[in-house]
């Protein structure tokens, strides 16, 4: 063994000072301070809106900066993902270059507090890195349905049915609370039934089911000739059309259970009680917007020789079931955290150090 | 709706927000005149106005059934509270009397910024409906109100910094700069656990623990100015004027994180 020429030493010494560059406390800062800018970005322009949305808020020019540089999702963007990682990359070369001296002064002066601003930074780094791989790892699976319904749940194998779904209302017809009886079967015949209800979702073969919103749904029959040839079950928002015709369809807008115009000319719902309700529809041929209506359940709505039927509007629920393997990593992420910042602020080996120096005087307890 | 328990809650509000301003008023007083009377009769109000406006807590509290801390003047009234528990506490700590002529006004600013809001008792939605509420909120008031004395206490800097000889009985600067530190580590460490039992809330009610909303996203954007202020003062031994113009920075996010965010941004948290 020879020794290192200097080609050697000086890729030696670039290394090094990269290392030393990516480790140190200027480049958190600047790392810190672009993510910074970035999340008040974030929260500033709308996200993951169409692009259209953005032409009309910011013009032309605006727009085409912001799709440009990705600012219309920020948070998933490539350049905010490798901001997070060149963080990791510090957090970690950070942590690893201390821990020696960490643990040299420990094995001196046996204090706690020693530890605190190195398991902060783990916890941190551990939080990064749990939460990365809760984007990766986690499932999401949405149903909806009416009560009586029953829907497999994704790729999951699962199938999921929906035995009952009420909506508590209190006196002043505000919502106390959604409540969702599901029944949730495995491949193997094997079930869990349970309530989900806000803040209490139900745990069921590694998944967590949430209730999440709810809407109206209605029946529509479709007559041709006075013949029924169709009987659907569609949401607010979705459309139905004549299996012989797809160019024809309706859309179900929106139901009022309790329809009222106001002075402005404006349609609401009295109380979420069915005592006068409408349903708001359009029809569509070909593309085209044809009519917009209200109609009351049960009556007809003829078009040409065609005749739908709105009729028994029943309330639906939208279920999200979701697992995330990385959660438990996270809050285990998050008390290493919280351990390193008690350490570091009241165990205060630093600002011991601090008050000695300068002898600040003041009562420390 | 129970009047006797709604009076009781009206008259002790406004009894705090005209204690507090007197409270203001006095410590301005000493700061002037450097009379003792003033400061020992402008801690005594001050602590008159922080129990009057805890009774007015309290019976709204019963009143409602649960915890008031779901709406705007709900938690206007607690972050108020929750920087007068702090002051209180620090004052008598560091018997810096002082630190009230610019502590007292922004108490009584967010105060009176509650006064303006409605204070119709509602019934909470479903998501509100979670003993995670109080943990939440709770360190939420408790961070922003340590967070508040630092800005207080920064602004004291500044003055003393700017003016030299203006205003007496201020502290040392090293004094100060401490007492900045302190209540930013605080503030800091509740801010922490604010994220935390939010996430764990969040997850619990939506099935996630972080989703970037905006209320969300301005919580951590204020955790990491005063990370990064934390980081300067301990590693690079920012002090002094940088370290109070940086404590003051920070409340201002704090402060567009509580109104800002709720009233210019939608997002899960606009519960109005």
């Amino acid at each position: 063994m020879g020794q290192p020429d200097n080609g050697q030493q000086n890729r030696t010494g670039t290394v090094r000072k990269i290392l030393h560059f990516l480790c140190g406390m200027p480049f958190s800062f600047v790392l810190l301070a672009i993510i910074l800018a970035a999340c008040v970005a974030g929260s500033v322009i709308p996200q993951g809106q169409p692009a259209s949305v953005y032409q009309e808020m910011y013009g032309e020019r605006g727009s085409g900066l912001i799709l440009g540089l990705q600012l219309d999702q920020v948070f998933r963007s490539a350049w905010f993902l490798t901001l997070a990682a060149l963080l990791c990359l510090n957090l970690i070369l950070c942590s690893v270059s201390r821990f020696g001296a960490v643990l040299r002064v420990w094995k001196k002066e046996k204090r706690y507090g020693i530890w605190g601003s190195w398991l902060t930074h783990l916890g941190l780094l551990l939080l990064i890195v749990s939460f990365a791989a809760g984007q990766f790892l986690a499932r999401e699976e949405v149903i909806y349905g009416i009560a009586g319904s029953t829907q497999p749940l994704g790729k999951t194998g699962l199938a999921v049915t929906i035995d009952s779904f009420e909506v508590t209302l209190r006196d002043d017809y505000t919502v106390e609370q959604y409540t969702a009886g599901l029944t949730v079967a495995d491949a193997s015949g094997q079930t869990v039934s349970g309530a989900a209800s806000v803040n209490h979702p139900l745990e069921a073969f590694g998944y967590d089911f949430y209730q999440d919103s709810m809407g109206w749904a209605t029946y529509v029959d479709i007559f041709k000739d006075g013949q029924l040839i169709k009987t659907d079950l569609i949401c607010t928002g979705e459309y139905t059309y004549p299996d012989e015709l797809p160019a024809l369809a309706l859309l179900f807008n929106k139901f009022y259970p309790d329809f009222a115009e106001g002075a402005d000319g404006a349609f609401y719902s009295r109380t979420p009680l069915p005592e006068n309700p409408r349903c708001l529809y359009s029809i569509y041929y070909e593309g085209r917007l044809m009519a917009m209506d209200l109609t009351e359940p049960g009556a007809a709505v003829p078009v040409h020789n065609y005749v739908f039927t709105l009729r028994d509007p029943v309330e639906y629920t939208l279920i999200v079931a979701r697992n995330d393997p990385a959660a438990p990593a996270a809050l285990l992420s998050a008390a290493v955290l919280l351990a390193g910042l008690v350490l570091s602020f009241y165990v205060r080996p630093w600002e011991d150090k601090r008050r000695k120096e300068n002898g600040s005087g003041l009562d420390e307890g | 709706m129970d009047p006797v328990l709604t009076k009781v809650e009206n008259i002790a509000f406004m009894a705090a927000l005209i204690a507090y301003l007197l409270s203001a008023a006095l410590y301005f007083v000493y700061a002037v005149s450097k009379r003792l009377w003033a400061s020992k009769a402008a801690y005594a109000v001050m602590l008159a106005a922080f129990v009057l406006q805890t009774v007015s807590i309290a019976a709204r509290g019963i009143h409602a059934g649960r915890l008031p801390l779901t709406n705007q003047y709900e938690f206007a009234s607690a972050f108020a509270w929750g920087i007068a528990l702090c002051f209180l506490i620090f004052v008598r700590k560091y018997r810096f009397d002082v630190l009230g002529t610019f502590i007292a006004p922004v108490i009584f600013l967010i105060i009176g910024y509650a006064s303006m809001q409605s204070r119709e008792i509602h019934e909470l939605m479903p998501a509100l409906q979670s003993s995670w509420l109080g943990f939440h909120v709770s360190m939420a008031i408790v961070g922003y109100g340590a967070f508040g004395v630092a800005f207080g206490v920064a602004l004291a800097y500044l003055v003393r910094d700017t003016f030299p000889g203006s205003l007496k009985g201020i502290p040392e600067e090293k004094t100060l700069d401490l007492i900045i530190y302190r209540a930013v580590a605080l503030g800091f460490l509740f801010l922490t656990l604010c994220m935390i039992t939010g996430a764990i809330w969040a997850k619990r009610a939506w099935g996630s623990y972080w989703s970037w909303d905006p209320k969300e996203t301005w919580s951590l954007i204020t955790w990491l100015i005063y990370a990064i202020f934390l980081h300067l003062r301990l590693r690079k031994g920012m002090t002094g004027r940088k370290a109070a113009v940086f404590a003051v920075i920070g409340f201002l996010c704090v402060i567009f994180t509580y109104v800002g965010v709720n009233t210019l941004i939608a997002g899960l948290h606009s519960y109005k």
